[in-house]
């Protein structure tokens, strides 16, 4: 038994039940420091995850080889912490505005951390499906948390009832796959995968498997509840679902796609094609006539979980190494621009447009840090959402001279970068130059955010003029999949 | 006679399954839930053609028993006059409908081409020494991970039913 693989997420759970106890002794007031401190310790995680577990010269297995610690598990580990320090630093500093108590929502989110973790590990269908729930559940309660607004409700009402949907199917598909295979096990499934590709059982239980991830990555044709939840949820919720629950989908459909089916995955080729082609233009189109922030990151959430899906359908180990690297960059980006909507949510009042207007009088670090994650997730060069497209696109042609519907693919993709330039700078052009009400007082941005703040944008900047390290580490991390 | 009894308990759970979330001569909440009840007994009917005695066991006294009893105390409770009302949205019928109708098309034919379950043993190992090897041994990790989720649900329904709004 080798259970300190199980280090980090041992860890984290550990820390939620000690902050439980520590509740009921630490006086209100403090309770802020509570999150400062979880915060820390999910860093000191991250740190770990970055470079001890970095070298492991072989895959490391446990618990009856249920749990393996490859290279595809420790980069998505680092990922998942890095997104955790960000989201406890903000729910710290939203504090009592997040309505029934702020240490449960330190807990509940280093709950959910614990299963990302899970999540990247799992080599059984039962443990992917336990490390699914658990981080779906600690949602529906993130999500609804603030529960003096009918907003938040009723995002985590819709959460709720699309969330059980997709996990009844996921549930089912996996029995269907049991049924045909008479394992869950992911190691014994890739053994005889080239036989279980012609299982018509097992492909439509599969079928049902990814339609439960797609819900997660929300695309096509699981989208339908993003910009909703996205806009209603607390803030740092928001965040958290856009690059953690999402990774956790990702990471699971790449280490099915590409290391358990990869017979199968071939043959959805044109499936993972429309899906990621749809949901790119059905993001970025909506996203066109926003007005609120958090709405328009609900749609472009969407977007970019088509780029994702663009990846994969590449079916290359290039493409998937270019999945990774998105997702290195989008966490960056995203979360730089939750910590500025959180601010922005606050200080004024509303997240629509139009109290952005004069943002870059009233707080240059505010307004540039978004503008320069809005530029970065739009594409631009040199930042690290234009490399995250490029590296895609570069797989997507790679493969092209085999297939020519790749082509086209990136063609579509294109166009889809095309619109979102006219949504991302709409949002640049409302920062900047719209004419802004009168209000011209500073807005405050206390020092723990204004850190985390240069944090993100400094991280946009060096992924995207030194992108080489993380590149590395990307090609390494897949390096075991089946192409 | 196991062939004839799977197919009159299969039956019957559909049967049951469908009144609860779409009975023609009821919209009482309260009947939904007692047919999810009937549900869960055929279910557990199907569990002893298995041979899984202890999870049939589980089945009706967890399930039927204590979730069920506090599903009809939340029912009623709640006073849940308005779910009564019919309202039609013509839309809504028509699209699932269709979505259900080639969902289970595509079920149906997959799982009757397919020979489903050929080759397999009939019976599982389900006495209570086996099910606690297998929780406890093969899948402990997974096992240890729903005590966690639990306790997020357990958290999560503390919170939400809070009274201190502010």
């Amino acid at each position: 038994m080798n259970l300190w693989l199980l280090g980090p997420e041992v860890v984290l759970v550990l820390l939620g039940l000690s902050l439980l106890m520590m509740d009921g002794v630490v006086p209100t007031a403090r309770r802020r420091l509570l999150g400062h401190a979880s915060a820390a310790v999910v860093a000191v995680l991250c740190l770990y995850a970055l470079s001890g577990h970095a070298g492991l010269p072989e895959p490391g297995y446990a618990f009856g080889r249920m749990f393996v610690l490859d290279g595809l598990a420790v980069f998505f580990k680092a990922l998942f912490l890095c997104a955790g320090v960000f989201v406890l630093l903000l729910a710290a500093d939203m504090g009592d505005r997040l309505g029934s108590g702020v240490t449960e929502y330190f807990v509940l989110t280093l709950f959910a951390l614990a299963g990302m973790l899970l999540a990247a590990s799992a080599n059984n269908f039962a443990v992917m499906y336990v490390a699914l729930e658990l981080i779906t559940v600690a949602f529906y309660v993130l999500t609804s948390y603030q529960r003096s607004r009918v907003a938040s409700l009723e995002a985590g009402v819709k959460y709720l009832i699309l969330g059980a949907l997709s996990s009844a199917f996921m549930v089912y598909g996996i029995a269907l796959c049991f049924g045909a295979s008479g394992t869950m096990q992911f190691d014994e499934l890739a053994a005889k995968s080239a036989e279980l590709a012609e299982n018509r059982l097992f492909q439509v239980g599969m079928l049902l498997v990814l339609g439960g991830l797609a819900f997660k990555v929300a695309v096509f044709p699981f989208q339908i509840w993003a910009p909703d939840v996205y806009e209603g949820s607390p803030a740092p919720t928001t965040a958290f679902l856009a690059i953690g629950s999402k990774a956790a989908g990702v990471v699971l459909l790449v280490r099915l796609l590409g290391g358990v089916i990869p017979e199968l995955g071939l043959k959805w080729e044109m499936l993972l094609m429309v899906v990621a082609a749809v949901s790119i233009l059905f993001g970025s189109l909506s996203a066109i006539p926003q007005r609120s922030l958090k709405r328009l990151m609900g749609y472009s959430s969407i977007a970019n979980g088509g780029f994702v899906v663009l990846g994969l359908a590449a079916m290359s180990k290039a493409g998937s190494a270019a999945v990774l690297f998105y997702l290195a960059g989008y966490l960056f980006t995203v979360l730089t621009a939750f910590l500025v909507v959180a601010v922005v949510v606050e200080r004024l009042g509303t997240d629509d447009f139009s109290a952005l207007a004069g943002l870059h009088q009233r707080s240059p670090l505010l307004a540039g840090a978004l503008a320069i994650s809005m530029v970065s997730l739009a594409g631009v060069p040199p930042l690290v959402g234009f490399f995250g497209k490029f590296l895609v696109l570069k797989a997507l042609v790679e493969q092209g001279t085999a297939l020519p519907s790749y082509f086209v693919l990136g063609g579509i993709a294109i166009i889809g970068v095309v619109i979102s330039f006219w949504y991302y700078f709409g949002v640049v052009r409302a920062i900047y130059w719209n004419q802004g009400p009168e209000e011209t007082s500073p807005v405050v941005v206390p020092p723990v955010i204004r850190m985390a703040l240069v944090g993100g944008v400094l991280g946009i900047l060096f992924l995207g003029l030194f992108p080489g390290s993380v590149w590395d580490a990307a090609v390494a991390a897949v390096a075991l999949l089946k192409f | 006679m196991t062939d004839v009894l799977f197919y009159v308990f299969g039956g019957l759970a559909l049967a049951c399954a469908f009144m609860t979330v779409a009975n023609p001569f009821s919209r009482s909440p309260v009947a939904s839930a007692l047919f999810l009840v009937l549900t869960m007994v055929w279910l557990a009917g199907l569990f002893v053609l298995l041979h899984a005695f202890f999870i049939a066991a589980v089945q009706i006294l967890v399930y039927a028993g204590a979730v069920m009893v506090l599903f009809l105390f939340v029912i009623m409770l709640l006073d849940l006059k308005e779910e009564e009302r019919r309202h039609w949205n013509r839309f809504g019928v028509g699209a699932g409908f269709i979505t259900v109708g080639g969902l289970l098309a595509v079920l149906a034919t997959t799982i009757v081409r397919s020979h489903a379950g050929a080759g397999l043993t009939p019976e599982l190992e389900g006495t209570t020494h086996a099910l606690g090897l297998a929780l406890f041994q093969r899948y402990l990790l997974p096992f240890e991970a729903v005590s966690v989720l639990l306790l997020v649900g357990m958290l999560g329904v503390i919170l939400l039913s809070r009274r201190d709004l502010k």
